[in-house]
């Protein structure tokens, strides 16, 4: 068991150290230079570009460059070129406001979705599995963009609620507590309910699939040969294998903190990582592009690496 | 031919298996009964209909695509046909219970062997927890599983295939049934590991004094198992009788053809006898006699009159009338046994 831990933290690591090669690579592969962040701007002289280039040590040759920004990354010393702010500091405030979105997203998504393929593979060909399979398709196939705006206009209308962004603008000043507190879940709630649609259509589709093969194989004739009533074949014999595989995907879902929600941010004026790493792309802010990069990396290795743990736990024929 | 020891009697069962338009008549009309503490075996090819019939006995039949198209299951005074759900469930693996094929896959993995086989006391008896335990270990001390105490904790993929097959066993034993259907449950192991199942098997329906029935598409493991035999073929009995009977005096050509396929010391060396051609598919079965196209005694009037039961006395019966015929019409001399 430690053996194993102790093994997949090295290799993870290696793996890490390669992405961050790669990355570096691909950056400084890819067009455009960090004397074009904004060549608008009139302050951008030669000689700005010129003690830019010291600052950044861009005149250095790559692999140096590499050392030092790495370096810097892991002292906390990495500025964006932009602001010249500390990468770190922007990266965490991002991440907390992005952490409720996906946080309730990820909960809505799973909880529904369990439900309606569990019962739709109970009751595969009925009135029931055919409604939820009608209904995914149709989320699936409906632009996320499109659905957002309809829902916005919906609630809007509805229920006079202001939707866009964290928190209805101005509030702060005088309102009361619980007045802030509802507001808050007001704004928090459409784009977490967006986000998690088209998951739900997905993952529903993948539980009633995996459930209905599980419910074709030998164990389960022999739990119903028993005389157990339904309920324990489905739900104790059945679901705990058809779960297995999700075991592996719960550790999965860890980096869509960053590259899931860019459009729902977007449109709902969400300050969170993903727009926070699109804007950088397209003000060519390398050093956020390449830290977000690296965290990105860092969640999906600490992801399966996670998977890894919980599927020793579930599954009795891994053992080490 | 009722009697009063009767345990369990099928009377004329039919399961087809409906697709678009095609429909697999699997099981075709077969009639069985298995007496108290007996060992009664079901023979035939594989295809030939035995495990839909002892699914259709517990009442596991999907439907759809499975339809119980006819007859009568008459189990202690009640036809299994007509119980509803819940009163399955109250004989299911409590008075009937079965061993599968495929021991590898009949146990699920994700359990512990104390976990599964304590499932099948618990839901039909009202036991405490520690009662349980030595229950599972004085089960699978019966089955002949060395060290049980170590065993509960073990998973399935921990065991061998035979261990695996004698939990399975000790799993149909758990409510002490009066009835135990064992479907090809050693097709899946090792030659010697077969012998040794076979003999749990027996010793089980001995000192328990229970009633099997033991589904085999092998003729030699009939020999050593079984009271009386039943041989299906293509979703019909063609044959029935004693063990005596039916190896001895085999009345059908297609039980004929299967004792000839037997390998044993005389016929050592040489090709063995394979009956020619294969299991009509279930859905396009030929008319009359469902194995003319095979049989080597086949007149034309086979083509076209489906057969009946012919009686040879002391409860031997065969479904063919051109044999019974001829055996009993000094004039022919009786065609020689394959
Ligand atoms: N679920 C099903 N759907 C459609 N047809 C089926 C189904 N189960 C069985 N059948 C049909 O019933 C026929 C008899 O099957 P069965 O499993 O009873 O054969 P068997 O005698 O047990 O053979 P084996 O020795 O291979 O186990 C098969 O030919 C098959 O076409
Ligand atoms: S009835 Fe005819 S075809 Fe059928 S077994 Fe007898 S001889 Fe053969
Ligand atoms: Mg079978």
């Amino acid at each position: 068991m430690i053996s194993f831990i102790g093994r997949s933290v090295i290799q993870k690591i290696i793996t890490l150290f390669f992405v961050s090669i790669v990355s570096f690579l691909i950056i400084h592969i890819a067009p455009g230079k960090p004397s074009q962040v904004d060549p608008m701007n009139p302050k951008f002289t030669p000689e700005m570009v010129e003690r830019f280039q010291k600052e950044f040590h861009l005149d250095k040759p790559l692999h140096v460059q590499y050392l030092y920004f790495y370096k810097d990354l892991f002292t906390g010393e990495t500025v964006s070129w932009k602001d010249n702010q500390s990468v770190l500091k922007k990266i965490w405030e991002r991440f907390l406001n992005s952490l409720p979105l996906f946080i309730v997203g990820t909960i809505i998504t799973w909880t529904l979705s369990f439900p309606i393929g569990i019962r739709s593979a109970i009751f595969r060909g009925q009135f029931y599995d055919r409604s939820a399979t009608f209904l995914s398709y149709l989320l699936i196939s409906i632009p996320g963009f499109f659905f957002a705006y309809v829902l916005i206009i919906f609630v809007v209308n509805q229920f006079h609620v202001p939707v866009i962004g964290m928190e209805t603008f101005g509030i702060g000043d005088g309102a009361s507590l619980p007045y802030i507190f509802m507001d808050r879940i007001w704004h928090l709630l459409l784009p977490s309910v967006l986000g998690a649609t088209g998951g739900i259509a997905v993952l529903s589709r993948y539980v009633r699939s995996q459930m209905l093969e599980v419910e074709g194989q030998d164990y389960i004739r022999t739990a119903w040969a028993k005389g157990l009533p339904p309920e324990q074949v489905h739900y104790k014999h059945a679901l705990r294998n058809a779960l297995l595989p999700f075991v592996t995907m719960f550790g999965l879902i860890l980096p869509g903190l960053i590259g899931g929600s860019v459009i729902i941010e977007s449109i709902f004026s969400w300050p969170g990582m993903g727009r926070m790493a699109y804007e950088a792309i397209l003000a060519r802010d390398y050093p956020v592009i390449l830290t977000v990069n690296f965290v990105s990396a860092v969640l999906v290795l600490a992801g399966t690496f996670i998977s890894d743990l919980l599927y020793l736990v579930v599954d009795p024929r891994i053992r080490l | 031919m009722t009697n009063d020891n009767t345990l369990i009697s099928v009377q004329d069962l039919k399961v087809y298996f409906r697709s678009g338009h095609e429909c697999a008549r699997a099981v075709d009309g077969i009639s069985f009964e298995i007496r108290q503490e007996e060992t009664v075996c079901l023979v035939g090819e594989s295809g030939c209909g035995k495990t839909v019939s002892a699914l259709s006995i517990l009442g596991l039949i999907q439907t759809p695509p499975g339809e119980i198209a006819g007859g009568q299951i008459m189990f202690q005074g009640k036809n299994l046909l007509e119980l509803d759900e819940e009163d399955m469930q109250k004989i299911r693996g409590n008075r009937i219970a079965m061993v599968f094929q495929e021991p590898l896959t009949s146990l699920n993995p994700v359990f512990t062997i104390e976990d599964q086989i304590g499932e099948a006391i618990s839901i039909h008896k009202n036991i405490g927890s520690g009662e349980l335990r030595d229950c599972c270990i004085k089960l699978l001390k019966d089955v002949g599983i060395p060290s049980p105490v170590q065993r509960l904790k073990d998973y399935p993929h921990q065991l061998s295939g035979g261990q695996r097959q004698r939990v399975m066993i000790a799993m149909a034993l758990a409510c002490d049934p009066d009835l135990i259907i064992a479907d090809e449950p050693t097709t899946a192991l090792d030659v010697t590991v077969q012998a040794q199942i076979l003999q749990l098997l027996k010793s089980i329906q001995e000192t328990r004094s229970m009633s099997i029935l033991y589904i085999t598409h092998d003729l030699g493991v009939v020999a050593n198992i079984a009271h009386r035999v039943y041989v299906m073929y293509s979703g019909i009995v063609t044959e029935q009788g004693n063990a005596a009977q039916i190896f001895h005096h085999a009345r059908h050509p297609y039980t004929q053809g299967l004792l000839a396929s037997l390998p044993s010391r005389s016929k050592r060396g040489k090709r063995l006898f394979s009956i020619p051609g294969t299991v009509p598919n279930p859905a396009y079965k030929p008319a009359g006699c469902p194995f003319h196209p095979r049989c080597p005694h086949a007149i034309p009037i086979c083509g076209k009159e489906y057969p009946k039961m012919c009686d040879y006395g002391q409860a031997h019966l065969a479904r063919c009338p051109v044999l019974f015929k001829n055996s009993h019409n000094p004039d022919k001399p009786e065609p020689k046994s394959i």
